[in-house]
């Protein structure tokens, strides 16, 4: 209640050229708060830089439903190159294409739909991913894979599968079956995923045979 | 007649006395202390930062030497507003997460009344702070009002997205890292099942493994059995 009248005034300094806001209290103390306080400078800062984007006759951010296409189209345009790429066989070419929709997508501005962001990312990393398993990259592979589960949780068994798939060829039976498991919990019984746990519980089941006949000699 | 026996009523009387002072002494010390707690109740959420920033721009002070108060240009407020709003908008989904919990949990006793108190506060600030923040995009720009909550929405999703993504992708170079250690570690053990066959480690493994009863073949099962068992170790 007594909040709502008083502030703490904070020792701001605003650069006359730059218009950046900066903290007056100096840097040389580095307590939480005044890092606290830099971190949110650096953010507000930022922010105010990406408001000057705004296109000429908005001074405040516009709604975010009416999307402005130009980016879409740009992030459709690079996927599409990069799945030509792909379909060439050109898979290190296919990963460049993918990244760049990655920037030209993950730079749209903040205040723009985010689900719009999911949407575009999922499809991004889990392309990528598949073009990093083609090149037997799995490490890549896997990472790529988990951001498009994160970005899409469900309706995106492709990415669980690829993760799981990347999981196995690195030898990792554990970790994939805990994945598997997950992802058909997400996804319920996809035919795909229930093939992978069949794929790892032989695989596994082969290697640690393997691993223990190697142990007894 | 009606004589009062003064000395007689000096105890029922000295009694009334001593309850109501009593009474008094106690509900004035109760209020009080009550008021007292009220007041000395931690708030929900911390400092509003944010909110500080963007007032404090608006009550600048003049810099030693210069006279003249420095003038903030509109776009910095409208983004220290825009800040403000993201970190309200943070809170409210905090308030709305925890209402239902809380009650809940207040209806069984588990907490006590001082928290629901402070719940009940924090949330009524935040109302208030949005109505405020609503005022100030309106004189800021109009009809900034209507949308600057929506705004603020996107970038608080917008940006719990990145971190996520990031918290993902920065993975990358210590997976590729350890799988490049592993990869050579595997090769090294397997290289001649490599040349001999172009499949995977694993199945090599498990051929030698087979094989392993086999006496013909002792010399070459040797150096593939000891990586084998080193090989789940590493796993483990």
């Amino acid at each position: 209640m007594s909040d709502l009248d008083t502030f703490t005034l904070l020792p701001l300094r605003i650069d006359p050229q730059s218009k950046a806001i900066s903290s007056a209290a100096g840097s040389s103390s580095s307590s939480s708060s005044t890092r606290a306080l830099e971190a949110e400078l650096a953010a507000l800062n930022a922010l105010h830089r990406s408001l000057h984007g705004l296109e000429a006759p908005h001074t405040v951010p516009p709604p975010p439903v009416p999307v402005n296409p130009k980016r879409s189209a740009n992030v459709t345009k690079l996927r599409e190159s990069g799945n030509n790429e792909y379909r060439k066989g050109r898979y290190a070419e296919a990963i460049k294409f993918y990244t760049l929709g990655l920037q030209m997508a993950l730079t749209r501005p903040m205040w723009e739909p985010s689900q719009l962001v999911r949407e575009e990312v999922h499809q991004l990393y889990s392309n990528r991913a598949q073009a990093h398993m083609q090149l037997l990259n799995w490490a890549e592979g896997a990472v790529d894979a988990e951001a498009s589960v994160e970005a899409k949780r469900q309706g995106n068994a492709k990415a669980w599968h690829r993760r799981a798939k990347c999981l196995v060829e690195m030898g990792r039976f554990e970790e994939a079956r805990e994945w598997v498991g997950k992802g058909l919990e997400v996804e319920g019984q996809e035919k795909e995923l229930m093939e992978m746990l069949k794929e790892i519980e032989n695989r596994s089941a082969s290697s640690s045979s393997a691993a223990s006949g190697g142990g007894k000699a | 007649m009606f004589d009062i026996d003064w000395r007689g009523l000096v105890v029922p009387l000295a009694y009334l006395v001593v309850l109501g002072g009593t009474f008094v002494t106690f509900s004035t010390i109760y209020r009080k202390r009550k008021a007292v707690e009220s007041a000395n109740l931690a708030p929900w959420f911390g400092p509003h930062l944010q909110r500080n920033i963007y007032l404090s721009l608006l009550h600048l002070e003049p810099e030693n030497g210069s006279e003249k108060t420095p003038k903030v240009p509109d776009s910095v407020l409208r983004a220290a507003l825009l800040r403000r709003a993201v970190e309200d908008i943070r809170r409210i989904i905090q308030i709305r997460t925890a209402k239902a919990a809380c009650s809940s949990l207040l209806q069984r006793g588990s907490v006590g009344d001082d928290l629901w108190q402070r719940f009940q506060r924090a949330e009524k600030e935040v109302e208030d702070e949005l109505r405020d923040v609503v005022m100030e995009a309106n004189a800021l720009s109009p009809n900034w009002g209507q949308i600057i909550f929506q705004s603020a929405n996107e970038i608080a999703a917008n940006t719990a997205l990145r971190e996520q993504l990031d918290d993902i992708t920065k993975q990358t170079e210590h997976e590729k890292e350890w799988w490049e250690k592993r990869r050579a570690a595997i090769k090294s053990e397997f290289l001649k099942e490599l040349e001999d066959e172009s499949e995977k480690p694993t199945q090599a493994k498990s051929v030698a493994g087979s094989e392993d009863s086999e006496p013909v073949l002792v010399d070459t099962n040797t150096p593939s059995a000891t990586p084998g068992g080193k090989k789940k170790k590493g796993r483990k």
